[in-house]
């Protein structure tokens, strides 16, 4: 009977969530581009002229593309000048994230709110995907590519969140400044809207057809431990969103952030004696990487 | 929970977790002194809080305020009305920890806020910052500690008794919500005149 009972409330709430998502649905959508892309690099019989011709279709993308593979984004020793040399040397699976990357503030235009701005929304999300990525560097077998990525969606559910629920959402952001406690944004999130952003985001990126590895990092990044196909990259962008208010907040001492779960530590194999590298890193990257991702 | 003060009733108190403490929560405009050992919090985005206290007898509280944006030429025995209305802020807090057994030679000032959280916006936060000090140096007391200005909101928990203050910065997924809350703060200030007569010690 509990039973039953739990898994009619797990329902009820997948059901409100999937009604926000129908409604954002003609309001955030991906690019032509990557989709193309996308499905080509799930395509085994594509080739990687294929990939350089469905990029070459998109002139706009193309142009900024190649100046993204010829920053110190990629620090690549020689210069780029073709799509088919991009795919090459960016490989075919991380042109995919990388158009993924290059398209979100537009996906997300549609998606105005009042909570946040989008310049704010975004450098957190850019220094969470270059922390992730530098800290992916380190750990044998993970993508840093993928993990650039990740760290850039991770909080899209905020958005849908800050849209759809703007009333219940600015109520979750007034309770965390009103308790002296340190009650994290997702935990206010659950007690007043009932779910939180995370299991939005992860939600809207498997509508979207999205990799699982992102869906995974997305859904679970307050929740490393319910993370079972890709736990190390989620343990990578859960510790990256926390290092992130690090670089963002100027601060020095892990104390002053919120805590990390110590098993994302166990998973990566790292340990605290990185942060300061990865963390200054990042605010040195950040300027120029905003322009490259979100510049006209 | 540690009895309020006399005219602190109305200020909210909560048992806090983390320091094992009853707390009172201060909104922008408002103010808090207590004789027990107890914390005093507020959220602060270009506002300023004066965190004050007699060392010796362990009195203090904790204002928030920030100076309303009238025009200067609204002069009251040659002070403009935004002067007046942050020495009002000033005064009270410290005339009450005066009327509460403090001495002004005891007093410890920690000062916080006044961050740039809006882009578009003059740097209403430094007025803030500048005017307190000005104060302050006016009045001869020293500040202790302070973290102001910079980009980003904060939370700030004083604990008078000791002198104790935890300041945590504040991510900018906050500035909006905080930046609302004092605006609708200023317009409530501007709308109201302020006098020029506050009773001295």
């Amino acid at each position: 009977m509990t039973i039953f009972r739990e898994r009619e409330i797990v329902h009820g709430m997948n059901a409100e969530i999937s009604r926000l998502l129908e409604d954002v649905g003609g309001l955030v959508t991906l690019p032509q581009v990557f989709l193309r892309i996308s499905q080509l690099v799930d395509d085994p019989q594509s080739s990687l002229s294929d990939i350089a011709k469905a990029a070459s279709h998109d002139p706009a993308f193309t142009l900024r593309m190649l100046r993204v593979a010829n920053s110190a984004f990629y620090g690549f020793p020689s210069a780029i000048d073709t799509v088919d040399r991009a795919v090459s040397v960016i490989g075919t699976t991380q042109m995919r994230n990388l158009a993924l990357s290059m398209s979100v503030a537009s996906s997300f235009a549609g998606l105005p709110n009042d909570l946040v701005t989008m310049d704010n929304f975004w450098r957190h999300s850019l220094y969470c995907a270059l922390i992730a990525r530098a800290l992916a560097r380190e750990v044998r077998g993970c993508d840093p590519s993928a993990v650039f990525t990740a760290g850039l969606l991770h909080d899209i559910g905020e958005l849908v969140l800050f849209n759809r629920l703007p009333e219940k959402a600015r109520a979750s952001l007034l309770l965390v400044l009103d308790e002296a406690d340190d009650l994290p944004v997702y935990r206010a999130e659950q007690r007043i809207i009932g779910f939180d952003h995370a299991e939005v985001g992860g939600e809207l990126a498997k509508r979207w057809g999205l990799p699982e590895l992102l869906v995974e990092c997305i859904a679970c990044h307050h929740d490393i431990g319910r993370a079972d196909r890709h736990p190390r990259e989620t343990a990578l962008v859960h510790l990256a969103n926390i290092l992130a208010q690090m670089a963002e907040l100027d601060l020095h001492a892990m104390d002053d952030v919120p805590p990390v779960d110590p098993a994302a530590w166990v998973l990566t194999g790292l340990d605290e004696s990185i942060v300061e590298q990865v963390v200054y890193e990042a605010r040195r990257e950040i300027a120029e990487t905003h322009e490259l991702f979100f510049g006209s | 929970m540690p009895a309020s003060l006399p005219g602190f009733e109305h200020i909210r108190k909560s048992w806090n977790a983390t320091y094992s403490a009853y707390a009172a929560r201060i909104l922008p405009g408002e103010y808090y002194v207590t004789r027990s050992d107890e914390g005093i919090y507020t959220t602060l985005g270009s506002c300023i809080s004066a965190c004050v206290r007699d060392k010796a007898c362990r009195v203090g509280g904790m204002n928030h305020f920030m100076l309303p944006a009238t025009a200067d030429t609204d002069k009251l025995g040659g002070l403009s009305a935004a002067t007046r209305y942050g020495n009002f802020a000033m005064e009270h807090l410290i005339n009450d920890i005066l009327k509460n057994g403090g001495k002004r030679e005891n007093l410890e000032v920690k000062l916080f806020g006044g961050g740039r959280i809006l882009q578009n916006m003059t740097d209403v936060g430094m007025r803030n910052i500048s005017f307190a000090r000005e104060y302050l140096e006016t009045e001869g007391i020293e500040v202790a500690a302070e973290d102001v200005g910079d980009v980003f909101p904060r939370m700030v928990v004083y604990f008078p008794a000791t002198g104790r203050v935890r300041v945590k910065r504040l991510r900018s997924l906050h500035n909006n919500t905080i930046a609302d809350e004092e605006i609708r703060y200023l317009r409530n200030v501007e709308g109201k005149p302020v006098g020029g007569e506050v009773e001295l010690f």
